[in-house]
């Protein structure tokens, strides 16, 4: 019991705790309008995963570079330049759809490196330049595709919607690779330097730390994180389209900040899976209750415009709620602090 | 073994190092001295890698190296803690000693046993009482401060440079913090020991350099020499440690008791300041650097709020939640920071100086353009600023005469009382003058004028009444034929320590 309870203490002053109690109570409200026997329907469950596949990924690799102590605005931008380099080398070089996918890949990095050089070594602010870079970016997608067209095999998109053994959505895989890939990092000298780096930059030099080369990292390994998210766009749309998911960059922002992600050095990967998970469920949540709502009063006749106004009004309502809690840690922080230095002064007298 | 020569360093137009020397050897524990911007720290900052020098060589083992990054210096065998402590908050304990030399465990991961292990042996040698899973900014300042120092006592250098560590620690940790330092000294580690403490270069360092005004001036042994010695060389006065400390030193006659301050104490710098200041009069505060005279400055001003005593200004104990409420009750503020606390370059000369005034008054009142052109060549004929045209931008003014503008601002409002921090910082010795005789008329003519400089002489020369600072608290009060350079020496130096502020714990 005690140990249960420490341990409670120690999650409740950890970044992730806002995001997760966030995510568990619109998870709760999920299950009751929909139900649970609907909620865990091998088919729902599917769905879930594999439309909002994408979001959730690229919320991860946004939350990497806001621990390195900067963002990327143009990243939902670059989910659609993936999916259009890979759909136009299929179709223009007739090539397999795998090596399309390696190429729209290789185009994140580039994205990425791009953009990295931008903000670390030319120093421009990271909010301008990614936003400079997302008209760029859009404008080298509609160069690439002019309008919205191809297709992916049906062997490739069939694959995605798959269930393994009729439980685990395929979709899912890419959300397992991509946390034991943050477990791993998280680990490795790089994972310490971009906590170091987004803490303080100063310091983390004084400690023998390049700060340009540790967020033009984190800047490849969001570029491959945003390629994956990429894929499984274009599995899930099976179609390309040069000007889609342009929200994906304020989208993962606001995720990742809901989560509980600081900027600079405060949070975990894991934040940014509550973040995303919260805005996902959100969104599902509130369908099915105008569905319902709908079918118990079909007079009201609310239209699916209403469900984003609703949504977006809880959304702003999670942002607002993480700088309360945000600011009542601080405030702990501050009285214990001063707590202890009064406390030093009594010995020293 | 390491030694440095003719270190030059120019940040823009000020020299903060013109040939500075220094050297140590394997198992010597130096002292590096100095008074306000003799450039101590900018020498740890060049041997850290954070400062690029001009000019000079630095020789390690009789060869010539390049020290160009943090990284660099880490290799040669350079562990630096630092003053300012660069120590990552939002990481933990285990995390910011271990960074930057994390032990290689399997698939290039962390290996955290092995570093956890490390980490417990290092807190348990300095006496930190603190679990290694916490994160840094949630310690108490004097923990920090020891992590500090075991983080860079955990890289084994050849050469470890502490800069101020001890500033914020107390008695017995310090004794621990000596302890260990003696076992490096005589395992051979070179130390320079960087301290604004007398008392503690004579008790644990063998050898001292000073500097002053960015050169090497003398190089002494402790065991040959005494702290009149030392001082004499970091100010070029001899101390004279007889300074009155008590209120009852000055007869303020019949004049109005204007401000007066009761134990202010404010986390961490301020501990207890105690001071008064009449009308008419110019009171001056002075110190080393980082002794709490900014902050006192900014808890006058409401811009901070002190964690204890009172401040009572014209009979009225004050709460101010914002400067403007320090402003609405009279009071005047004039910051060193010109730039970034009182200018605004691209508005002009007559806007800038009406802006004092502006911030008075109703928000949506209307200002004309005559009424803010009147006002101003009243300001600028009244006191004999000469800054330029009126109608031009502040930006195309030089240093001194930006200065004198916003000194012009305050003035022209008339406040009861003047708060300046540092004001003549980085200004022309004919502007300073001016700003001074300025500053002299305001007092004759009633106003209060607390004066913050890291000038001394300057204080010496204008202020009526000098209080000096010295770890947050007043060492000494010079007034009258007190107010000598050699007791000013004495009281910044902390010298007068035992006879004016309280005891500190045997």
């Amino acid at each position: 019991m005690e140990a249960i309870k420490r341990s409670f203490i120690r999650f409740r002053r950890t970044p992730a705790f806002t995001g997760c109690i966030l995510f568990l109570a619109v998870l709760v409200l999920d299950l009751i309008i929909q139900g649970p026997s609907q909620f865990f329907s091998a088919k729902s469950l599917n769905t879930l995963f594999s439309k909002n596949m994408p979001l959730m990924l690229v919320a991860m690799a946004q939350s990497l570079l806001l621990i390195s102590g900067t963002l990327d605005i143009s990243i939902g931008i670059q989910l659609a330049l993936v999916n259009v380099v890979s759909i136009m080398t299929m179709q223009v070089w007739h090539v397999p759809m795998i090596v399309g996918f390696l190429m729209g890949m290789l185009a994140s990095l580039i994205a990425s490196a791009l953009c990295g050089f931008a903000i670390s070594v030319l120093r421009l602010p990271a909010m301008l330049a990614s936003y400079a870079l997302l008209i760029i970016i859009k404008g080298v997608n509609v160069l690439i595709m002019p309008k919205p067209q191809g297709n992916v095999p049906q062997e490739y998109y069939r694959t995605y919607d798959l269930l393994i053994g009729g439980v685990i959505p395929f979709s899912a895989l890419f959300l397992l690779a991509v946390i034991l890939l943050w477990l791993y990092l998280k680990r490795t000298k790089f994972g310490r330097n971009i906590y170091a780096v987004g803490g303080n930059p100063r310091n983390a030099f004084a400690a023998g730390i390049d700060p340009v080369r540790v967020q033009m990292q984190a800047f490849l390994v969001k570029g491959f994180i945003v390629g994956l998210a990429g894929i499984c766009l274009t599995l899930m749309t099976a179609s390309g389209n040069p000007l889609q998911a342009e929200d994906y960059g304020i989208r993962s922002l606001s995720a990742c900040i809901i989560g509980g992600l600081g900027f600079g050095g405060w949070g975990t990967m894991g934040c940014a899976v509550f973040g995303g998970g919260f805005l996902v469920l959100i969104q599902n949540t509130v369908y099915y209750t105008f569905t319902l709502l709908n079918r118990l009063m079909p007079a009201l006749k609310i239209t699916s415009y209403w469900q984003n106004l609703v949504s977006d009004c809880i959304i702003f309502l999670g942002l607002l709620m993480t700088i309360v809690t945000a600011k009542a840690q601080r405030e702990t922080l501050k009285q214990g602090f001063v707590k202890q230095f009064k406390r030093g002064e009594r010995i020293d007298k | 073994m390491f030694e440095m020569r003719g270190i030059e360093k120019r940040f823009d137009a000020v020299v903060a190092l013109k040939g500075a020397s220094l050297h140590v050897e394997p198992g010597e524990m130096r002292a590096l001295l100095g008074s306000n911007g003799s450039g101590k720290s900018t020498m740890v900052k060049v041997l850290a890698g954070l400062v690029k020098p001009n000019a000079g060589e630095i020789l390690i083992d009789g060869k010539p190296v390049l020290i160009r990054s943090g990284d660099d210096s880490r290799r040669l065998g350079i562990a630096t803690a630092f003053q300012d402590l660069s120590l990552v908050p939002t990481m933990t304990v285990r995390d910011n000693i271990m960074l930057g030399n994390e032990p290689r465990g399997v698939l290039g991961m962390v290996d955290d046993r092995k570093s956890q292990k490390e980490v417990l042996s290092l807190l348990e040698r300095f006496h930190i009482d603190c679990d290694p899973d916490a994160f840094v900014q949630t310690l108490m300042p004097s923990a920090q401060s020891m992590l500090e120092v075991a983080k860079a006592v955990r890289l084994k250098p050849r050469l470890l440079l502490l800069d101020e560590v001890t500033a914020s620690l107390h008695r017995d940790e310090i004794d621990v913090l000596f302890s260990v330092l003696r076992e490096l000294k005589a395992e051979g580690t070179a130390i320079i020991y960087v301290t604004h403490r007398m008392n503690e270069i004579f008790e644990i360092c063998d050898t001292a350099t000073v500097m002053r005004s960015g050169e090497t001036v003398a190089e002494v042994s402790t065991s040959e020499t005494t702290l009149d010695t030392i001082v004499y060389h970091m100010t070029s006065q001899q101390p004279d440690a007889k300074v009155p400390c008590g209120q009852e030193e000055f007869d303020p006659g019949d004049r109005e008791l204007v401000l007066d301050v009761q134990n202010l104490a404010m986390f961490p710098k301020v501990k207890d300041i105690s001071m008064r200041a009449y009308k008419g009069e110019i009171v001056g505060i002075c110190g080393l650097e980082g002794q709490g005279q900014p902050e006192v400055i900014h808890a006058l001003l409401g811009v901070t709020q002190p964690d204890g005593g009172q401040i009572f200004f014209q009979g009225k104990q004050t709460h101010y939640k914002f400067p403007a409420d320090a402003v609405n009750n009279d009071i005047g503020f004039i910051s060193g920071e010109r730039n970034v606390e009182a200018m605004f370059p691209m508005l002009t000369v007559e806007e800038n100086i009406f802006a004092g005034k502006a911030a008075k008054g109703p928000l949506f009142a209307y200002i004309g353009d005559k009424a803010v052109h009147a006002f101003a060549q009243k300001a600028v004929d009244t006191y004999n600023i000469k800054a330029g045209g009126l109608r031009q931008p502040a930006s195309s003014l030089s240093g001194g005469n930006q200065q004198k503008l916003v000194v012009a601002r305050w003035i022209a409002m008339q406040p009861a009382m003047l708060l300046l921090d540092d004001p003549t910082k980085g200004v022309d010795i004919h502007s300073r003058r001016e700003i001074q005789k300025i500053l002299k008329q305001c007092a004759e003519a009633g106003m209060t004028v607390i004066l913050n400089s890291s000038e001394s002489e300057e204080l010496l020369e204008i202020a009526d009444r000098v209080y000096v600072f010295y770890e947050g608290r007043v060492s000494g009060i010079l007034s009258g034929a007190a107010k000598t350079p050699e007791r000013l020496a004495a009281a910044m130096m902390g010298m007068t320590r035992e006879a004016c502020g309280p005891k500190e714990a045997e």
